[in-house]
């Protein structure tokens, strides 16, 4: 009996060697792993924060002394004006910037991104213990925080979860579902009729856009948030969901069977959704995370929702969801000709 | 003639497949292909009908390159060894699929139906058939657009005794109505009963080619079967 569980589970192991299941097993550490290294530490090598003051502001004397003599803590950068100090602060060039308060003559109105945000409290918390150790009481400086981004923490998830979709029927159903009509030689019954290969790709293409758009629109529904800016919303679903939709018929097209096109799938899933998403909550991971076409949906989606941004601003994010999506959709008819692994 | 096949090779990266062959099929013809496992008799069907790309070589159905696959869809239909069917869905729903793609009218699915005794098993789900169900429906979606040249990969492979006679009349009732059939085997019974011409194919390569009379006299079939 227990020669038998061995040879099994042995075999078993075989198996999970064959259809790559196994590494999985290796490359999810190894990605926490790299994630870890990119999120920005504690302690000796902190993350300066970056603080943006405007030139023309007759800021306390004594608050800006003691800004700027806080290197270790802040790295303030100056902007011309308001406006530019709340489009850097956008841009994540700053993560906060400081007007003086029109309520309190020497208080300060903190401008961030979102106001529940881990790095609007880090901020909070060092202007409070710079005080502190400058005039030794603890009334704060800053007597209001002014976010950039609306809506509640429900409103403010909501792209995360948009992305999470997107990418969970991309990388997860639809290279299974490819590789399934392959593995089934099924493709190839298809490809017996006058069907065109390009009609095949193109509904298969539908498919993944037809199902992301109508798990985001259950997603509002269900939760009662707004679309934004309509059209501008619509246009980025659009295209968003052809980019990756596009990408994960290429990558079904890489897998000879569904057993493998879950493992690749999951390999391409979670380093498009989680330096994306967490891109707020760490410099480095935001260098990192642009490289991904993840990230321009995300953002985009993210401006759309919360800051209400219309289509002018987000065009170059557009157009390349809609480059990488054209260039996926060849690459996968390059292989659907050359008969790729069936 | 029907099929012309010029220097055609697929070489896999075990060094298997189809060396380059050369072939002649007439009108009408009813062929057993046959050879061990790993010859390359499945490799040149599956060349036929489009499912791999050969490495050189061409194959013209009735003068048109197979290259131009859409205007030779028509002409030949496949048979795999393994029904390709949609698990899932009925009898009825993968003809009336292949039938839309064909653009062929529904009226040939209840020709189909009938022929081939599948009407009891229209609402049924492919899943829950026997093997030999299976390749029933799979015969009669092939047959859909009603094309000339017929290929069956090993027929009556894994299907029970009343099953395989149920295909040999089939395949004897289609070569009767005229149509060019190519099927591969290891049953010298069955190449026996229903082929009119035979090819042997061994490591790739076409060592014979001959009547069903000549191959049975000759040294390749005792050596094939020793």
């Amino acid at each position: 009996m227990i020669k038998n569980i061995i040879i099994l589970t042995l075999n078993d192991l075989a198996i999970s060697f064959k259809n790559k299941s196994i590494f999985l097993i290796l490359f999810i550490p190894f990605f926490v792993y790299v994630s870890l290294m990119l999120v920005d530490e504690a302690g000796v090598d902190i993350q300066k924060t970056r603080i943006g003051l405007i030139q023309s502001e007759p800021y306390a004397p004594v608050i800006l002394d003691a800004v700027q003599s806080a290197d270790t803590l802040f790295s303030v950068l100056w902007v011309p004006d308001e406006e530019e100090g709340k489009k850097q602060v956008k841009e994540k060039k700053i993560d906060g910037l400081l007007l003086r308060s029109e309520k309190e003559k020497t208080g300060l109105v903190l401008v961030v991104l979102k106001k529940e945000s881990v790095l609007s409290l880090s901020i909070v918390e060092g202007f409070s213990a710079l005080q502190k150790a400058v005039e030794g009481h603890n009334m704060n400086w800053i007597s209001d925080i002014q976010p950039l981004q609306e809506g509640g923490i429900q409103q403010q998830t909501l792209p995360t979860w948009i992305l999470m979709l997107a990418l969970l029927v991309s990388f997860i159903i639809m290279p299974a579902q490819i590789a399934e009509e392959k593995e089934k030689k099924i493709l190839l019954a298809l490809l017996q009729t006058p069907m065109r290969e390009i009609e095949w790709l193109t509904a298969k293409l539908f498919l993944g856009m037809i199902l992301i758009s109508i798990a985001v629109l259950f997603l509002h529904l269900m939760g009662g948030f707004d679309f934004g800016n309509a059209l501008t919303y619509f246009a980025f679903i659009g295209v968003g969901s052809f980019c990756f939709s596009s990408y994960g018929i290429f990558l079904g097209f890489l897998c000879r069977n569904q057993a493998s096109a879950r493992t690749l799938g999951v390999i391409f899933y979670l380093p498009h959704l989680l330096p994306s998403a967490l891109s707020d909550f760490s410099q480095k991971l935001s260098t990192v995370a642009p490289f991904l076409p993840s990230y321009p949906f995300f953002e985009s989606v993210k401006s759309i929702l919360l800051d209400h941004n219309g289509i002018a601003t987000l065009i170059p994010a557009w157009i390349y969801l809609f480059f990488v999506g054209v260039l996926t959709f060849f690459m996968a008819y390059r292989l659907m000709k050359k008969r790729w692994l069936m | 003639m029907q099929i012309k096949i010029q220097q055609l090779t697929k070489i896999y990266k075990e060094k298997r497949g189809l060396l380059p062959i050369d072939l002649e099929v007439e009108e009408g013809e009813l062929i057993a292909l046959i050879g061990h496992n790993g010859a390359g008799k499945s490799t040149l069907l599956k060349l036929l009908t489009g499912w791999l790309i050969p490495d050189r070589g061409q194959v013209f159905v009735d003068g048109i390159n197979l290259k131009n696959r859409l205007a030779v869809v028509r002409k030949i239909g496949f048979v795999p060894e393994t029904p390709n069917l949609f698990d899932f869905f009925t009898v009825g729903y993968n003809l009336r699929l292949f039938a839309r793609l064909f653009q062929v009218p529904f009226q040939r699915i209840e020709e189909i139906l009938k022929a081939f005794n599948l009407l009891p098993f229209r609402n049924n789900k492919i899943q829950v058939l026997s093997k030999g169900l299976k390749q029933r429906v799979s015969i009669g979606r092939s047959l859909l657009a009603d094309p000339p040249v017929l290929l069956f990969d090993e027929p009556t492979s894994g299907i029970d005794f009343d099953m395989t006679k149920e295909i040999y009349r089939l395949l004897t009732e289609f070569h009767r109505s005229g149509k060019t059939i190519i099927f591969t085997s290891h049953r010298p019974e069955e190449i026996k009963t229903l082929a009119t011409r035979i090819i042997v194919l061994h490591q790739g390569c076409l060592v014979f080619d001959g009547s069903p009379q000549t191959y049975f006299q000759s040294e390749i079939h005792e050596k094939l079967y020793q």
